[in-house]
C-alpha cells in the first residue's frame, strides 16, 4: 500500500488536475492510443478540428503510458498518401489501376460477387484475416455476419501473438489470466523485452515493481535491456524456452517448493506431470537450454520463493515448435506454485458483468456444428479451432455465465497456413473471397510466397486500409479506414480483464474514410442481411452495450476514465475451474481426447543442416513502428531508415560481415536483402530479423510489393511441419536455420 | 482458519482496496476521490532518472501546427 499522502482537504477538493496548461485554442480529449495493440491511456490535445499532439494520461494509473508511435500519430495519419476514398481495381490483379468509386457502388458490387461466390461454393468459401486490436470498432460485428452466413474461417495475427496463448491456456484453468503487477513479488520474462517505446505500460510496471523490491528473471538469448536490469538472466538457446520450463519445475517438484494444498484439491494429473517432469533432469535441461543448471535451479527457487508471481503472457513462446506445451508449461509453474487468481499472481478476471462482452456479439451459437466441422485446419491442428474450444461450452457457461468466451479473439480461429492452402486450391475445399480489415496477410503470417499465390487465386478481395499496403495492392477493393483518432471505442480487453475504458473521437476522419463497424454495416445490408447490424452509429451500438451500466455512451465517457469490475480473487472455490474436470487440468483431457499427448513435451530442432548453419528469430518490433505499420512516416524512417540484422561480433567476423554492410539473409524458403548491425548482445550463431519491413516509397504492384519482395521477414517464415506447432499449427520463428550471403557472392 | 490462509485473505482485501483506490482516483470528482488520486499519484511515481530508456522525444515534444498538417496532408511539404 503506499504511504499516507498529505492530507488537506480544502486543497484536495479544490485542486484542479490540469498537470499541464494547455495552449490558447486547445481543446482535449481522453483517448486510447490503437498506435500499436497495447492500448495506452493517453490525451489528445486539438487545435482546428486537428490533433495536434498526442501525450500520456492525466490519470496517475497510466501514468507515463506514452512512446514516440503516439506522439507521432498526428503526422502519420495526416500523411498525403493516405487512401481517402474507396478505390476498385480496373486492371489485373497487382496492376495498381484503380478507379475511385463512392461506398454505396463499392458494396453493392462486393455483395453481390460475395453472394455468387457463396452460391457456387458455400459459405466457408469467404474467409476473413483482421483483428480487433488494429480495428478496435470491430467489436466482434465481422464474426457476428460470418457466423450467420455459416463460414467459420477466420483468422488473424492473434493466432500467432497472444490470441493463441489465450486458448491454450483455457487447457490447464479455463480462462487467460493478467499478471497481477502492482502486487508481485517476482516477475519472469521469457524472452519478451518491454521498453520505453515497446509494451510501455509493462516497462512502467516492471519499473515500479522493481522499485518497491520486485525480483526480475529474464530468460532471453539476447543480453536484452530487461536482461541487464534483472536479477537473474538466463541466456537460453533460441526456442528452448519449454526445455527451461522442465527444468524449473524439476526444481519445484523435486524441493517440494510447490503449493501442496491447491495441488491436492485443485488440480489434475500431478503425478503423471512429475512423470513426465522426471525426464527432464537438469543436466538434460542445460544441455537443451545451453543454460548452467545451477543458476536454472536458482531461477526456479526464485520464482517459487519470492511471494507472489507472474509470468505475463510473452509472444516469444507463440510462436515457436513448442508454442502449446510452452504456453502450457507457463500455465502449469502459475498453478502449481499458487499463483493463479490471488493478489500478485495471475487474475482470472471473467468478462465485466456492466457490459455486453463481444463473444455475445458474435454469436456463435448460430453457426451450424455442420459449418463449425468445416473450419480449415481443424483436422490437423484443432487447439484454437471450434473442433477443441467447443469442448468448454459447458464449463465455460458454468463458471462464467455464457458458453463462448473468444478470449482476445484467439479461441475459434482457422489457422493461417490452413487458410492460404486453401486459398491457393491446395486445401479440402476452395476458398475464393478474402476480406481484410487493418492487417497486412502477406507479410504477416509465415510463407509469403504461398500467401500471394493464395490472394492471386481469389475472385474477391476486399482490404480496409489506411495505405496501399503490399496486400491492398492485390486487391480488388479498398475501403478507406479511420484512425484510433477519428473514432471513439470501448475497449474491454478482449476478455483478458475485465478493465473497461471509453477513448474519445478527437477529429473528424478525412476524405471517405469510416470505422470497421461501418464496414461490417455496409457488408450486412449488401447481403440482404441488414437487422444482423441494427445500430444506426457506433455511438448507438455503444449505447447497446453499456445498458447494464445503465448509462448511454455519452454519460459513461462524461462519468468515466475506466470502469472495473468489483475485484475478487479466487473465485475458483465457488465455480471451479472452467475446464472439464473442474481443476486446473495439468494433464489436459481436452488435448488427450483430441489424440495429442495430454502433457507438455519438447521437441528438438532437426538436425541441422550445414547449408543453413545459423538461426534465425523474427517477429521482432522495432519501436518506431508496430508490425507493418509506420514505415511511411519520416520521422520513424529516420529512425530506422533500412532493416537491420543484428549479428553478435563473433558471428560478424566468422562471415566477414562489416557494419551497415547489405548482405542476404537466406533460407530454403525464400530470401531477403538487409543490413548488417553488429551488437553485443547477440549471442554467436543467432540473428535478428526485425518483422514487417517494406518501403512505401518503392515500386507498388504485383512482383514488386512496395519492396516487400526484398526486405520481407515472411519470406523466411517456413510453414511445413517441422517448424509448425503441432497443437495449432503456428509457425516456428524463434530459431529457423539460415545462412548470410555476401551480396557480391550472391551476384557471382 | 490457518496462519496462510489468514494472510492470504489480508493481502486478498488489500488488494481489492487498491483496486477499489483506483477506480475512485480514476473518477476524480468528490473529495474522497481526490483523495484517492493523491495516494495513486504517489504509489505510482517513479524517479524520471530511473527511467533507463529516456527519450527526449518525449520529454520535448511540443506537437504540431494545425496548420502545418494541413499542409503536409496536401502535399506541399514532401
Amino acid at each position: 500500500m503506499p504511504a499516507a499522502a498529505p492530507f488537506d482537504p480544502e486543497a484536495i477538493q479544490n485542486a484542479v488536475y490540469t498537470e499541464r496548461p494547455l495552449k490558447p485554442g486547445v481543446t482535449t480529449k481522453r483517448t486510447i492510443c490503437q498506435s500499436c495493440d497495447i492500448a495506452c491511456s493517453v490525451v489528445t490535445e486539438i487545435k482546428k478540428g486537428r490533433v495536434v499532439k498526442v501525450r500520456s494520461s492525466d490519470n496517475p494509473i497510466f501514468r507515463d503510458n506514452i512512446c514516440m508511435k503516439a506522439i507521432i500519430a498526428p503526422k502519420g495519419f495526416a500523411h498525403p498518401n493516405r487512401i481517402l476514398h474507396p478505390l476498385k481495381r480496373v486492371g489485373e490483379r497487382g496492376s495498381g489501376e484503380w478507379e475511385q468509386v463512392s461506398w454505396d457502388d463499392a458494396f453493392a458490387d462486393i455483395g453481390e460477387r460475395l453472394k455468387t461466390i457463396i452460391k457456387e461454393h458455400g459459405p466457408e468459401a469467404w474467409s476473413v484475416s483482421t483483428s480487433q486490436w488494429n480495428t478496435a470498432t470491430d467489436h466482434g460485428i465481422g464474426r457476428r455476419i460470418m457466423n450467420h452466413i455459416g463460414s467459420p474461417n477466420w483468422t488473424s495475427g492473434v493466432a500467432l501473438c497472444a490470441g493463441n496463448t489465450a486458448a491454450i491456456n483455457r487447457m490447464t484453468y479455463g480462462w487467460f489470466p493478467f499478471g497481477d503487477f502492482n502486487n508481485t513479488e517476482c516477475i519472469v520474462l521469457m524472452g519478451h523485452n518491454p521498453r520505453r517505446h515497446s509494451w510501455t505500460p509493462m516497462y512502467n510496471w516492471i519499473r515500479q515493481a522493481q522499485a518497491r523490491g520486485a525480483k526480475l528473471i529474464v530468460t532471453d538469448p539476447r543480453k536484452s535491456s530487461s536482461a541487464e536490469r534483472a536479477d537473474i538472466w538466463l541466456p537460453l538457446k533460441v526456442g528452448s524456452d519449454a526445455a527451461m520450463m522442465f527444468g524449473w519445475l524439476k526444481v519445484i517438484i523435486d524441493e517440494e517448493l510447490y503449493d501442496k494444498d491447491f495441488v491436492e484439491n485443485w488440480t489434475t494429473g500431478f503425478e503423471e506431470l512429475k512423470s513426465r517432469v522426471d525426464e527432464y533432469p537438469l543436466e538434460r535441461v542445460a544441455k537443451l537450454t545451453g543454460c548452467d543448471p545451477e543458476m536454472i535451479a536458482k531461477a526456479a527457487r526464485m520464482y517459487a520463493t519470492s511471494g507472489p508471481a507472474v509470468i505475463p503472457w510473452t509472444p516469444i513462446t507463440d510462436m515457436q515448435r513448442n508454442s502449446t506445451s510452452a504456453i502450457r508449461l507457463q500455465s502449469i509453474l502459475r498453478a502449481i506454485t499458487g499463483n493463479v487468481d490471488v493478489p500478485g499472481g495471475e487474475l482470472l478476471q471473467g468478462f465485466n458483468p456492466d457490459i455486453v462482452n463481444e463473444s455475445t456479439i458474435e454469436m456463435h451459437e448460430v453457426l451450424s456444428d455442420a459449418q463449425k466441422a468445416k473450419q480449415l485446419g481443424s483436422d490437423k491442428h484443432p487447439a484454437f479451432t471450434y473442433r477443441a474450444q467447443e469442448r468448454f461450452r459447458e464449463p465455460t457457461k458454468r463458471v462464467w455465465g455464457q458458453e463462448y468466451a473468444n478470449l482476445v479473439m484467439g479461441c475459434y480461429m482457422t489457422p493461417p497456413s490452413s487458410l492460404f492452402n486453401a486459398m491457393a486450391g491446395k486445401g479440402p475445399y476452395p476458398v475464393k473471397a478474402f476480406f481484410f480489415l487493418g492487417n497486412n496477410p502477406v507479410m504477416s503470417y509465415a510463407n509469403m510466397p504461398l500467401i500471394i499465390e493464395a490472394m492471386m487465386n481469389q475472385d474477391l478481395i476486399v482490404a480496409h486500409e489506411q495505405f496501399m499496403t503490399p496486400s491492398a495492392q492485390l486487391a480488388d477493393y479498398i475501403l478507406p479506414a479511420d484512425s484510433w483518432l477519428e473514432r471513439p471505442w470501448l475497449m474491454d480487453t478482449f476478455g483478458w480483464t475485465s478493465m473497461v475504458r471509453p477513448s474519445e473521437k478527437s477529429m473528424e476522419p478525412p476524405g471517405e474514410a469510416r470505422t470497421t463497424f461501418e464496414f461490417w454495416k455496409h457488408l450486412a445490408g449488401a447481403l440482404d442481411r441488414p437487422e444482423l447490424v441494427p445500430w444506426e452509429t457506433l455511438e448507438s451500438f455503444y449505447d447497446y452495450r453499456l445498458e447494464p451500466t445503465g448509462k448511454t455512451w455519452d454519460e459513461f465517457v462524461a462519468s468515466t476514465d475506466v470502469h472495473f469490475a468489483k475485484a475478487e480473487y479466487r473465485k475458483y472455490r465457488k465455480t471451479g475451474f472452467a475446464t472439464p474436470s473442474g481443476k486446473v487440468e495439468l494433464k489436459s483431457s481436452i488435448l488427450g481426447d483430441l489424440g495429442f499427448d495430454p502433457l507438455p513435451y519438447f521437441r528438438e530442432d532437426p538436425p541441422v543442416d550445414p547449408n543453413y548453419p545459423l538461426k534465425l528469430f523474427t517477429g521482432v518490433r522495432e519501436d518506431g513502428f508496430f508490425q507493418t505499420g509506420g514505415r511511411h512516416i519520416p520521422e520513424m524512417r529516420k529512425r530506422h531508415p533500412e532493416p537491420l540484422v543484428f549479428v553478435s561480433p563473433g558471428t560478424a567476423k566468422l562471415y566477414d560481415l562489416k557494419e551497415d554492410e547489405w548482405v542476404e539473409v537466406e533460407n530454403e524458403l525464400g530470401s531477403i536483402s538487409i543490413k548488417v548491425a553488429i551488437k553485443e548482445a547477440m549471442p554467436n550463431g543467432l540473428i535478428r530479423i526485425p518483422h514487417g519491413w517494406w518501403k512505401p516509397e518503392m515500386k507498388q504492384g504485383a512482383g514488386h510489393l512496395s519492396g516487400a519482395l526484398k526486405y520481407a521477414d515472411a519470406q523466411l517464415c517456413r510453414d511445413d511441419e517441422d517448424y509448425l506447432d503441432r497443437e495449432q499449427g503456428i509457425p516456428h520463428l524463434k530459431g529457423v536455420p539460415c545462412r548470410i550471403n555476401k551480396t557480391e557472392r550472391t551476384a557471382k | 482458519m490457518s496462519a496462510k490462509e489468514k494472510a492470504q485473505k489480508k493481502r486478498e482485501r488489500s488488494a481489492a482496496m487498491m483496486v477499489w483506490i483506483a477506480g475512485r482516483s480514476s473518477r476524480n470528482k468528490t473529495l474522497v476521490d481526490k483523495i484517492c488520486r493523491k495516494m495513486v499519484n504517489r504509489a505510482t511515481h517513479v524517479d524520471p532518472k530511473d527511467d533507463f530508456l529516456r527519450d527526449p522525444l518525449i520529454d520535448n515534444d511540443e506537437g504540431f501546427d494545425p496548420d502545418e498538417l494541413d499542409r503536409y496532408q496536401r502535399g506541399e511539404d514532401v
